[in-house]
């Protein structure tokens, strides 16, 4: 049975075309995908992203049980904080990628992938045996509103937001009154916030943005922009780009793994082993020559030779062109401005390899 | 709106209309427009080739996903529209006086061929 946020009933009234998402019946859009992809990039966008997973850690062993879990070192995790983790099988493959808060002594949150919630709970729960820990699921009971652009900060603060914070902080907040923590994170490239809220106040929290963002020009914003979003942004899409047979350095995100970590972690060994000696793929950004859309599962080839596969791709409206991430072959040959070929439709199309991201990243706010 | 007046429908949501000498039209219906949003690419067959009803003659990108568009009667291609090739959002503002993709010289039993095909108000019926 196909599952509904609380705001399911908004996003129908806003006249929204939805979408069966990881089991989710969600927005897509609402007017159109570029539009909103360009609210987002110059103004404020309002997402329900309440699909997507919490799931608080607490207990005497819940620091020792979560560095079990992800390589980054959650030791050094301070008070209000955030960090984007992985969690990996035994060999390095990805079950998910997380964001992992301390809410306190002992005390975290994880916010997860919709599509992964019970792979995870499966993993954490079979991961815990030897530590006093407590998992608990509330997924079901609160719900996720992203307001991410430049006036993402400026709404917030008009709503009543007055907190100081950093990306990737986590603070309790209040927002119209009503009780939120606050994230400045996101999923866009841009600045903003991921607000927590209790579901029975989801719905007065998601009319009260859009009606005091219209002097900022918000729109609410479909799952077709974010992913747009995204990917102009290079952050992985799990299931596309990430998946239980792809480690952490493969991807790309050995900058988000410590070198010297002293504990022991699902899959270290074969982590560390990657960054030393690197890996026999890589993830590059593509951007297309011609017209043409590379899109997931289409293979990427060198001088007639199969060299990858593309795992995300589609138009930049941002940039006016097609891009995509695609998983080939590392080795020196194959770098920036490498021109390679994508087969679409039995035809071979031209595309560059391009760094990534493949637009400039807004959303680092140190204060 | 002549064309919406007097066209047949697919299943699959191609449009077809009779221009007279045996020439038709061809294009996607409104609502397959509105259910595929922006579209952002286009690609259509060269002049004079050949396709059997159902065979794929196009494909339209939308942001999200790729859809191949169908032939809804045998036909060699006598012109393409480059307008919608060179603007593909054409096909958002309307699909039918600007926005049509091929014009076809029929070359089968056009009259069993349409056999399957909808006229737009019994197309739009079976919709909902």
């Amino acid at each position: 049975m196909t599952k509904e946020t609380f705001l399911h009933d908004k996003h129908v009234q806003l006249g929204a075309k939805m979408v069966d998402f990881a089991g989710w019946h969600m927005p897509v859009q609402y007017t159109s995908i570029m539009e909103e992809h360009k609210t987002v990039r110059e103004k404020v966008g309002l997402f329900d992203v309440s699909h997507m997973g919490e799931v608080f850690v607490s207990g005497k062993d819940s620091l020792e049980f979560l560095n079990k879990i992800v390589p980054q070192d959650i030791s050094k995790l301070n008070y209000e904080k955030a960090v984007y983790c992985q969690l990996p099988n035994t060999n390095g493959g990805l079950i998910d990628d997380l964001i992992i808060y301390k809410l306190g002594i002992l005390n975290y949150l994880i916010i997860c992938n919709a599509s992964r919630i019970d792979e995870d709970l499966n993993w954490m729960v079979r991961n815990s045996k030897n530590f006093e820990v407590k998992i608990d699921n509330q997924s079901h009971n609160y719900s996720l509103l992203a307001i991410q652009g430049p006036f993402a900060d400026k709404l917030m603060r008009k709503m009543g937001l007055n907190t100081q914070q950093d990306s990737f902080t986590i603070k309790p907040a209040k927002i119209a009154n009503i009780k939120v923590l606050a994230s400045r994170t996101g999923y866009t490239g841009e600045d903003g916030y991921e607000i927590l809220v209790e579901n029975k106040h989801s719905e007065y929290l998601w009319d009260k943005i859009l009606e005091d963002g219209k002097e900022f020009g918000i729109k609410p914003i479909g799952l077709g922009a974010r992913d747009t979003l995204r990917l102009e942004a290079a952050l992985h899409l799990y299931g596309n780009d990430l998946d239980e047979n792809t480690t952490p350095i493969e991807a790309g995100l050995s900058w988000s793994i410590p070198k010297d970590k002293t504990t022991d972690y699902n899959g270290k060994d074969i982590i560390l082993e990657q960054i030393k000696n690197g890996t026999s793929k890589k993830l590059v950004g593509l951007k297309m020559i011609d017209k043409s859309i590379a899109r997931h599962g289409y293979e990427v080839y060198q001088n007639g030779e199969k060299i990858g596969i593309i795992t995300s791709g589609g138009p930049s409206p941002t940039l006016g062109v097609n891009i995509a991430l695609a998983y080939v072959k590392n080795n020196k040959e194959i770098c920036n401005g490498t021109v390679v070929q994508v087969m679409i439709r039995e035809k071979l199309h031209d595309a560059e390899i391009v760094k990534k991201p493949f637009i400039e990243k807004r959303n680092k706010i140190k204060l | 709106m002549s064309i919406i007046e007097n066209m047949l429908c697919s299943k699959s949501h191609e449009y077809l209309y009779d221009n007279g000498d045996n020439i038709y039209t061809i294009g996607l219906t409104d609502y397959a427009i509105e259910q595929l949003g922006d579209i952002v690419f286009v690609e259509l067959p060269e002049i004079d080739s050949e396709f059997k009803k159902g065979e794929t003659f196009a494909t339209i990108e939308s942001v999200k996903a790729a859809s191949e568009i169908y032939m809804p009667i045998s036909g060699k291609v006598v012109e393409v529209n480059e307008n919608v090739i060179n603007t593909p959002e054409t096909l958002n503002e309307d699909s039918y006086e600007n926005g049509w993709l091929i014009k076809i010289e029929a070359t089968g039993d056009v009259a069993s061929e349409e056999n399957d095909l909808l006229e737009y108000e019994d197309y739009k019926e079976e919709l909902e």
